[in-house]
Formats: C-alpha cells, sequence, structure tokens
C-alpha cells in the first residue's frame, strides 16, 4: 500500500474522531449533559498537563519520572495564578527548569 | 463583528501556542525525513493528517517498517481523546451550519480547542472564531515543517533543551485561572490523578478521555449538589 494511502487512512480515523461530535450533537442537550460537558474543558486540560509533567515514555509504555518539569510546572502554576498571563507563564516556567536543571545536574 | 474579523481574531489569539508548537513541526520534519520519506511526503503527512503526535508515532512505525493497518490503528487511538474535544466544541457552536462544523472538524486539535474554549466561555460560541484557531495551528504546523525540512539536521533536539516542557507549561497558563473555586479544584486534582494512573497502564491518549469524562463528571455532580444544597449556614448538629 502506497505511503498516500496510509496518511488517507490515518486522516479518515482522525476526522472521524474529530467530526462525529460536532457532526451530530446538534439539538439542546438536556441539562445533565450540558453541565457535565461545561466542566470538560479543565478536566482534559489537567489531563494532558500532569502526565506531560510526572511521566516519560520508556521503552514500555510510560513511567513515573519526577524531574526539573515537576519544579518548572510548579513554578508556572504560582506565575498563571499571579499573572494569568501566558507568555510570562511559559518564559518564567522554562527559566525554573534550565536552573533546577543547572543546579540539580 | 464581520465573519472575516471574528476568523482574524481566532487566528491572532492563536499565536500564544505557536512557540510550543513550532519546534515541534521542524523536529517532525527533520525526523520523518531520517526516517526514509521524501520532503513531499513529510509535508503532505502534516497536510493531510494534521495531528502532531500521531505524525511522530507513525514516523517511527515507517521508519521499523510497521504494517499500513497498524499504523493506522494507533493513530485511531492517539486521536480517540479529539472525540470528547470535538463533543465539548459541539456544545459551544451546535447552531452553526454543518458544513461549517464539518471545516471546523478538520484541524480541531487540543491547543486550538483551548484558545477556543477561553473565549466561549465568556464570550460565547463562534465557530468563525474557531476555525480561524484552527487555520492559525495549520498554517504554523506546515511553515515548521517545511523549515525543518530545509533545515534538516542544523536544528537541535527540541527535547534535550526540555522545550516539550512549553506545551504543558502553555495548558497551565490556560487552566490554573479557571481553579478559582472549590468545584474546579477538586476537578483538577481528580482529573490528575486518574490521568497519570491511566497514562501509566493504558497506551496512546486514552488517559485523556478517562480523566477528562469522569473528573469533568464528578465536577458536574459536585456543582449540582451545591445548588441544590440549602442555602442557610449549616450549624444544626449533622
Amino acid at each position: 500500500m502506497s505511503i498516500w494511502l496510509t496518511y488517507a487512512g490515518m486522516a479518515a480515523v482522525t476526522y472521524a474522531a474529530r467530526a462525529i461530535p460536532l457532526l451530530l450533537l446538534r439539538n439542546d442537550p438536556p441539562a445533565w449533559l450540558a453541565l457535565w460537558l461545561k466542566y470538560v474543558p479543565p478536566a482534559v486540560f489537567t489531563a494532558l498537563i500532569v502526565p506531560a509533567v510526572v511521566t516519560q515514555m520508556g521503552d514500555h509504555g510510560r513511567v513515573l519520572q519526577l524531574g526539573p518539569a515537576v519544579g518548572a510546572a510548579v513554578v508556572g502554576a504560582l506565575v498563571a495564578w499571579r499573572t494569568e498571563n501566558a507568555i510570562v507563564t511559559v518564559g518564567l516556567g522554562m527559566a525554573a527548569f534550565w536552573l533546577i536543571r543547572l543546579v540539580v545536574g | 463583528m464581520s465573519r472575516w474579523a471574528t476568523i482574524r481574531q481566532g487566528f491572532l489569539a492563536t499565536l500564544v501556542v505557536w512557540p510550543g508548537v513550532a519546534p515541534f513541526g521542524m523536529v517532525y520534519a527533520v525526523s520523518a525525513l531520517s526516517a526514509g520519506l521524501s520532503f513531499w511526503e513529510t509535508l503532505g503527512m502534516s497536510l493531510i493528517v494534521f495531528a502532531g503526535a500521531s505524525q511522530f508515532t507513525a514516523v517511527g512505525m515507517f521508519g521499523s517498517g510497521a504494517h499500513p493497518f497498524s499504523i493506522i490503528a494507533t493513530t485511531a487511538i492517539i486521536n480517540a481523546r479529539h472525540l470528547l474535544l470535538a463533543a465539548s466544541t459541539a456544545s459551544y457552536i451546535r447552531k452553526s451550519p454543518t458544513w461549517l462544523r464539518a471545516l471546523v472538524a478538520f484541524q480541531l486539535t487540543d491547543e486550538t480547542y483551548a484558545v477556543g474554549v477561553q473565549r466561549f466561555t465568556q464570550h460565547g460560541g463562534d465557530a468563525w472564531f474557531q476555525l480561524g484557531s484552527n487555520l492559525s495551528l495549520y498554517f504554523v504546523w506546515a511553515t515548521s515543517t517545511i523549515i525543518g525540512s530545509l533545515l534538516g539536521a542544523l536544528i537541535p533536539n527540541p527535547a534535550a533543551l526540555g522545550l516539550d516542557l512549553i506545551f504543558p507549561l502553555t495548558f497551565i497558563a490556560f487552566t490554573v485561572p479557571m481553579l478559582r473555586d472549590r468545584v474546579n479544584l477538586v476537578l483538577a486534582l481528580l482529573a490528575a490523578i486518574i490521568s497519570v494512573a491511566t497514562a501509566l497502564v493504558l497506551p496512546g491518549s486514552w488517559y485523556v478521555l478517562t480523566a477528562g469524562i469522569l473528573a469533568s463528571a464528578v465536577g458536574a455532580w459536585l456543582a449540582q449538589r451545591q445548588q441544590l444544597a440549602p442555602k442557610e449556614p449549616i450549624n444544626e448538629n449533622s
């Protein structure tokens, strides 16, 4: 099979995941579902953050890895709490990461 | 506001995630070329598939001669989390025409979902804004793929520099301001525990789905209970 056919398959399964809910959920959702969906963003965001900070890809799946990234994330969280500014949060978080890595080695 | 002005707003609001995305577009290109893909095949995957994590994985699998079906199945597992992002986005833009929602679905990603939802919770849903945000990320992903292909070996490994931290740090900037009440704090704590536990045992990005579905359900349940609770202070025994 050509690589372009593989791409077509990859694009199809990816598009399906993105499109099916967007195309099907078009009426007013029941109140319980609306409330549930309202709390999805902070849950998804947290799930995108925490494993990226405290785990790493090993040879057999993800493993726990508590390194300088954890300190950087804590600094980032404090900065975000105070400033609500993404650029400052990323900048100071990265600075903290490099500093911790420099000190700890 | 005119349609174009809204698209433009979405495009510009997404600049904030460019620094986290561009280095990885470049590295994707370098690793794709070194896995034996041509320039057009490298750029083609960015344009057609447009899903960072699964593109990296596919490159690794192409390099090891994996069967196309296992590459496609792996892509489906990695991108299953988009079901939840799309359901959440749908709750804001479901009044828009079908063709527009079908268009928005092409480029919905973690990053543009975050930019869109931030706007929608404050100003109401707008599919044109989401489209502008999506186009912004599509543009930077394609451009960084081209730059990475041209500069090739000149680019240092961004993971070695710790640049893979930009992604969670950007999301921390989005998330922490949302956690100003007890329901959201409990929800985030729960999402952290569930996502890490799932990430350690299941492959792909199931951890986004498990934590996203379960923690938000608990959040909704807590919010519901708070609404139903009697308003007077609780000072009787029990």
